[in-house]
């Protein structure tokens, strides 16, 4: 709630104006009643027609009245709503921006998404029905209580008896339907799981033949979800009939009473119909309180999920140095500044004794890793899935920090250098390729905006992928869609390739990232890469890309299990034999 | 007083799915139904399987409709005969005229919750057939079907739609039902009362229709123009959160945030105006109710006065007045809602409708034991009229034997499993096991005696040792052991801390590929097939893990007919027999020696190593 409140100060004005049209509004509607009584008793009782006019005229003056200060609520609502998720949104965004990649990496990417757009706008939506609709709700049953003893205090008391005794039944179902609804949500998630199971593994279901099983378990939880749905809702349905029968009782006390008093002269009739009018406006009020509820609940849920991330320590290393703010500034530029931490890199990368595990889990991923790689050279990565391939390379642009050890670059441990200009040093081209949506020229400036048309093309030239694009119809201004996907998973990889040499880094971090090349491409790829001087990191799969690497590390399971040149390990170690053996003939490539 | 009344303000029921994506306010695109009346007569089929139910549930809504008018009319009544004079309804005396309403008053509520609980029951129940017909269909369909349909789209027919038929039923039929009551018995009253009052109650009803016209014109295009700029918005904040990597790897974050800032000021613009415009649609209601609320009171009382009307009519007037435009309100609202549902139905009937497996003939053989031969006998096989996927393939693997099946991507590996397994059958030449043509066995027994392992290594939410008994429902946990030593799983199962009781969530994260593969090999193992098939088993598998699963899959293949699709050549060295499919043809045929002597194809792409290359770019 303090985040809502915070947010909207600056929407003040326009809220307090939304509101005051909203009660401008409701007081016309609360007036309706009491008038009426007027009309029936000043007006028809005394046969005035003068006073029908006047009560009536300022009916219709009031009644148009309203209609401006509706329209004008509205207005200012959405005024105040839009400007709030706009800057709650830009705020949020920012904010995660600002994150480590290790902070960041603890939300699930898909989270912050729902944050960022399910959450904001559900906020969104409720303030705006609040300006204009639900704070309009209690005052409506205050207001009509209030009128009614206006009215007639007697009769009157007699509606503001059945108020408090129904919110206290509302609330009381509420509570009640909620733990309900969320055993239907649950029962509804189970559901769908299994949908989602057969769907997926419908091959396998079909060749193991195990339909009825899987038919008898969808009927079973299918059957638990409709008990479920039907017992919340037979709850829920209990409320309206309940605040209608306590309501109608109350009127019916109402006309007992105003006839008796009516008898008597302490009421007319008039009274007695308006205080009837108003405990009928109590009813409808009542009904959306429930609804209303429920609303803000939901809403409190998103503020809080939007609250956690805003609440969030930053996490970023090494914000000190103000040469990395200036975007845009090249590599090179860096070269004149003495700066600590942003000299210019040579490239020469030293593991010792490197330990690593992520943020959110216990499990070691790198055990005690070292190794050295001079400026220049290649180092091909090798081992299965999980191994700790990807972890080990990520450390050096400084997405994580490691545990224990010490890595540093050209000598200098990776704190010392300032993060952003040791990045802008390091080309990286990550195993899943994300391109964004715009053109193939502007994805590969991506990597240096201020980028030469001449300098993208000898990237793309490096990259194998030049010829690729002179060979669209748009050539470098061929539009990629979402992530690319009009181009196959090759082209896509080595576009992203020449988007981390337009840098022209210091580092190369190729991470799996030529698994979708076929042999001769990746063998001209690799080959041009040696031209050009810099530190490479190949993690790969393919024995023919390591043959050439200076090291070859061979992790398995977080550990270097061997290290060497292709010679070297063929020498010492089992498992990179196997390796070879198993994707060359043996007869004929050992001799070749 | 009236039931109508609250029935009137009753607000939309919050949505049960608590999912702020789905709370964003974003527009579904609508789709339209195409065949209304069919869809309607479907679910009418469903509906009537509880007549009695439904024919109290609509005879409940006759009378809480009755009812709901009666109670303005009675207090009218009572301010005419009873308040202002000393008249008496019916000859009923007051206290008996207020047990008369009392009683009213008492059966409306009550009909109204009878009415919604017994139609909740119908609606849920029908909602629940629904699902497991669809589901027990989709199990019916055959397996090209899967191939075509997208997954997300086959989900959400099965789940959203369904969902959206089941919220209809649970309340927007009954009050569309209901409002039509309402709205016709309003107007006969109030016609009845006074035909004068009636004309002025109704003037707003064309001044409404103007109104609402107006808006939706301009809130149209407006929304349009929102939604586009939410979901470029959106597309943006997924692109770049899912980017965040590169992003940070490449120090882009000023970038991003300035380009975010402009698509966040756009879409405040668009929503500023789609929302204020829509959002005079109730005020717009609103005060044309009070509009017809001060006319009548006004014009009522000089009428009144003139001796017209009485007292009481006013009174009863002003409550219909308030009263008749929510059913037209409600109306509008439910029929949006009902066309929607109508349409969701309609979906999950297209897939109802879709055309099942071919069943077995009459006097298809239940084989208890087969042994494993296979022959091909120039079978052709087509997925469209005239152009062949599969063409001439003869070809004859004896029980034991490895065939190992090699081509470029479509050259119709999958699709020669696929008739082998009779998801297709042959269009022409024959196909039998054991000497026996496949098609006369019984399609479940037939497949019961095969074993796959496929390249999506598919677990299923459960425990590791559900997911191996899989393979065999009714074995027992020694088995379950057994077969996963056999498969190489065992080593690794035991060092888990659940050990054979760890979960497995959805797609079963937090064990590595290689050993979600090495428990489809178990599973497999335990199932005990004649035919074994493996289905690019390792080739999404990296090559260290390929040989730490290789010795089980060595076990498994052991002393059983396998078929082996593979791009790695190293895999199908071993083969038996190698059968190089190009175009649907069977180009070449016979060992891995023989074959490099050939000097073919095989031995081209051999030599190319791989025939990955071909599925690159």
């Amino acid at each position: 709630m303090s985040l809502v409140f915070s947010f909207l100060k600056k929407y003040r004005t326009a809220s307090l104006l939304a509101l005051l049209m909203m009660v401008i509004e409701l007081t016309v509607e609360l007036a309706q009643p009491y008038l009426i009584s007027k009309i029936i008793d000043d007006g028809i009782a005394n046969s005035d027609l003068n006073v029908v006019w006047m009560w009536g005229g300022l009916l219709l003056v009031g009644t148009l009245f309203a209609f401006g200060a509706g329209i004008a609520s509205s207005f200012f609502a959405s005024y105040a709503s839009q400007g709030f998720a706009s800057d709650l949104r830009e705020t949020l965004y920012d904010k995660v921006q600002s994150f480590s990649y290790s902070v960041f990496s603890k939300f699930a990417t898909s989270s912050l998404i729902t944050r960022m757009t399910g959450d904001i706008t559900m906020l969104q939506d409720t303030i705006f029905m609040s300006l204009r609709f639900m704070t309009r709700v209690p005052l409506v049953v205050i207001g009509s209580v209030v009128m009614a003893m206006v009215v007639n205090i007697k009769l009157g008391v007699l509606l503001a008896l059945t108020v408090p005794l129904l919110l206290v039944f509302v609330l009381w179902i509420m509570r009640r339907a909620g733990a309900m609804f969320k055993n239907v949500q649950r029962r509804l998630d189970k559901v769908n799981g299994v949908i989602q199971e057969n769907l997926t593994g419908i091959r396998l279901i079909r060749v193991f033949v195990r339909m009825k099983h899987e038919n008898g378990r969808f009927a079973a939880s299918s059957g638990k979800l409709m008990k479920n749905t039907v017992a919340a809702l037979r709850l829920t349905e209990t409320t309206m009939p309940f605040i209608m029968l306590v309501m109608n009782a109350s009127i019916i006390a109402v006309l007992w009473f105003g006839r008796a008093d009516i008898a008597s002269g302490s009421a007319t009739v008039g009274e007695v119909v308006a205080v009837a009018n108003y405990a009928l406006r109590t009813i409808g009020a009542l009904s959306a309180f429930s609804w209303i509820a429920v609303t803000f609940s939901r809403a409190g849920a998103s503020a809080q999920r939007v609250k956690e991330v805003l609440d969030t320590e930053n996490g970023e290393f090494a914000q000190t140095n103000v040469y990395g703010h200036q975007s845009g500034v090249s590599a090179a530029a860096f070269a004149e500044s003495q700066d600590s931490g942003a000299e210019p890199v040579e490239g020469t990368v030293r593991f010792e004794n490197v330990s690593f595990k992520y943020p959110t889990s216990d499990i070691k991923v790198l055990e005690e890793i070292s190794f050295e790689i001079g400026a220049g050279k290649r180092v091909a990565i090798m081992g299965a899935t999980g191994s700790g391939k990807s972890s080990l390379v990520q450390l050096i642009p400084h997405l994580y920090d490691w545990d224990k050890g010490e890595i540093t670059i050209d000598g200098r441990s990776i704190d010392q250098w300032d993060t952003e200009h040791l990045r802008r040093s390091i080309g990286y081209v990550p195993q899943e390729v994300l391109l964004f949506t715009g053109s193939i020229r502007e994805n590969i400036a991506w990597g240096r905006e201020d980028a030469t048309f001449e300098e993208i093309e000898e990237a793309a030239k490096i990259a194998q992928i030049h010829e690729t694009v002179e060979k669209l119809p748009n050539g470098y201004d061929t539009q990629l869609g979402q992530r690319g996907v009009n181009l196959s998973g090759g082209q896509k990889q080595r576009l992203s390739i020449a988007r981390a040499l337009v840098r022209r880094p210091a580092i190369l971090i190729l991470d799996d990232s030529t698994s979708a090349l076929d042999l001769a491409t990746e063998s001209r790829l690799l080959g041009a890469l040696e031209d050009i001087s810099c530190t490479t990191f190949l993690i790969t799969q393919k024995i023919s890309s390591t043959q050439a690497a200076d090291l070859i590390l061979l992790l398995d399971e977080g550990r270097l299990i061997a290290g060497g040149t292709h010679q070297e390990l063929m020498r010492t170690s089992e498992l990179y034999r196997h390796i070879y053996e198993s994707q060359f003939e043996q007869g004929e490539a050992l001799h070749a | 007083m009236p039931n109508g009344w609250t029935e009137a303000f009753r607000q939309p029921r919050p949505p049960v799915i608590a999912d702020p994506s789905k709370a964003s306010g974003e527009y579904k695109k609508k789709k339209r139904a195409k065949n209304v009346s069919g869809t309607l007569g479907r679910i009418w089929k469903y509906l009537a399987q509880r007549k009695l139910k439904l024919g109290l549930v609509l005879f409940m809504v006759l009378i809480s409709s009755a009812l709901s008018l009666l109670g303005p009319y009675m207090i009218g009544v009572a301010v005419d005969d009873y308040l202002s004079g000393g008249g008496a309804f019916w000859g009923l005396g007051w206290v008996w005229f207020l047990v008369v309403l009392g009683v009213v008053y008492l059966l409306g509520p009550i009909t109204m919750f009878l009415q919604s609980i017994w139609m909740i029951e119908i609606a849920q129940e029908t909602v629940y057939r629904m699902r497991v017909d669809l589901f027990s269909h989709l199990h019916k369909l055959p397996i090209p079907f899967f191939g075509k349909r997208q997954q997300g789209e086959l989900m959400s027919r099965v789940t959203n739609d369904i969902e959206n038929v089941s919220a209809t039923l649970n309340s927007s039929a009954i009050q569309i039902f209901s409002s039509v009551l309402i709205l016709f018995g309003t107007l006969g009253v109030m016609l009845s009362l006074s035909p004068l009052l009636t004309l002025l109650t109704f003037i707003v009803v064309p001044l409404m229709a103007v109104g609402m016209r107006w808006i939706t014109r301009r809130t149209g295009p407006l929304f349009k123009e929102r939604q586009s700029n939410l979901g470029d918005l959106n597309g943006y904040i997924e692109e770049t959160l899912s980017g965040q990597r590169i992003i940070k790897a490449f120090s882009q974050e000023d970038r991003v945030k300035k380009e975010f800032g402009v698509r966040n000021e756009r879409i405040r613009l668009s929503g500023f105006w789609a929302q204020t415009i829509s959002g005079m649609i109730p005020k717009l209601m609103n005060s044309l109710n009070n509009l017809s609320f001060a006319l009548v009171a006004g014009i009522g009382g000089i009428l009144a006065i003139n001796g017209q009307v009485t007292i009481g009519v006013i009174i009863v007037f002003v409550e219909y007045a308030r009263q008749f435009t929510r059913p037209l309100n409600d109306l509008a609202n439910q029929w949006n809602t009902l066309l929607s549902a109508i349409a969701g139905a309609e979906r999950v009937f297209e897939i109802m409708d879709e055309e099942v497996e071919n069943k077995d003939e009459g006097k298809a053989a239940k084989l208890d034991k087969i042994e494993g031969s296979v022959k091909f006998d120039s079978v052709s096989f087509g997925y469209d009229e005239g152009r062949n996927t599969l063409s001439d393939i003869s070809f004859e693997a004896k029980p034991g034997e490895t065939i190992a099946l090699v081509g470029p991507t479509g050259a119709g590996k999958t699709t020669l499993i696929q008739l082998l397994s009779r998801f297709y059958d042959a269009s022409g030449g024959k196909i039998t096991i054991d000497g026996r043509e496949i098609g006369s066995i019984q399609r479940e027994n037939l497949r019961s005696h095969m074993a796959f392992v496929l390249q999506e290594t598919f677990l299923f939410e459960g425990t590791i040792r559900e997911n191996i008994r899989y393979g065999r429902l009714d074995a027992t946990d020694e088995e379950i052991e057994e077969a996963a030593k056999l498969a190489n799983a065992h080593s690794f199962i035991a060092r888990l801390q659940d050990g054979y009781d760890k979960m497995l969530n959805n797609g079963g994260s937090g064990i590595s590929q290689g050993q979600k593969q090495l428990l489809a090999i178990a599973r497999a193992m335990l199932a005990d097939p004649a035919i074994l098939v493996l289905d690019e088993a390792t080739s999404s598998i990296d090559t260290v893990t390929e040989i730490k699963i290789q010795q089980g899959l060595q076990r498994l293949m052991k002393g059983r007919t396998s078929f082996v699709i593979a791009h790695r050549l190293n895999t199908i060295r071993q083969a038996d027999q190698i059968l190089v499919l190009k175009d649907g043809g069977l180009l070449e045929h016979g060992s891995h020696d023989e074959l490099l002597k050939q000097g073919g194809f095989y031995s081209g792409l051999y030599h190319g190593q791989g025939i990955e290359g071909e599925a690159g770019d």
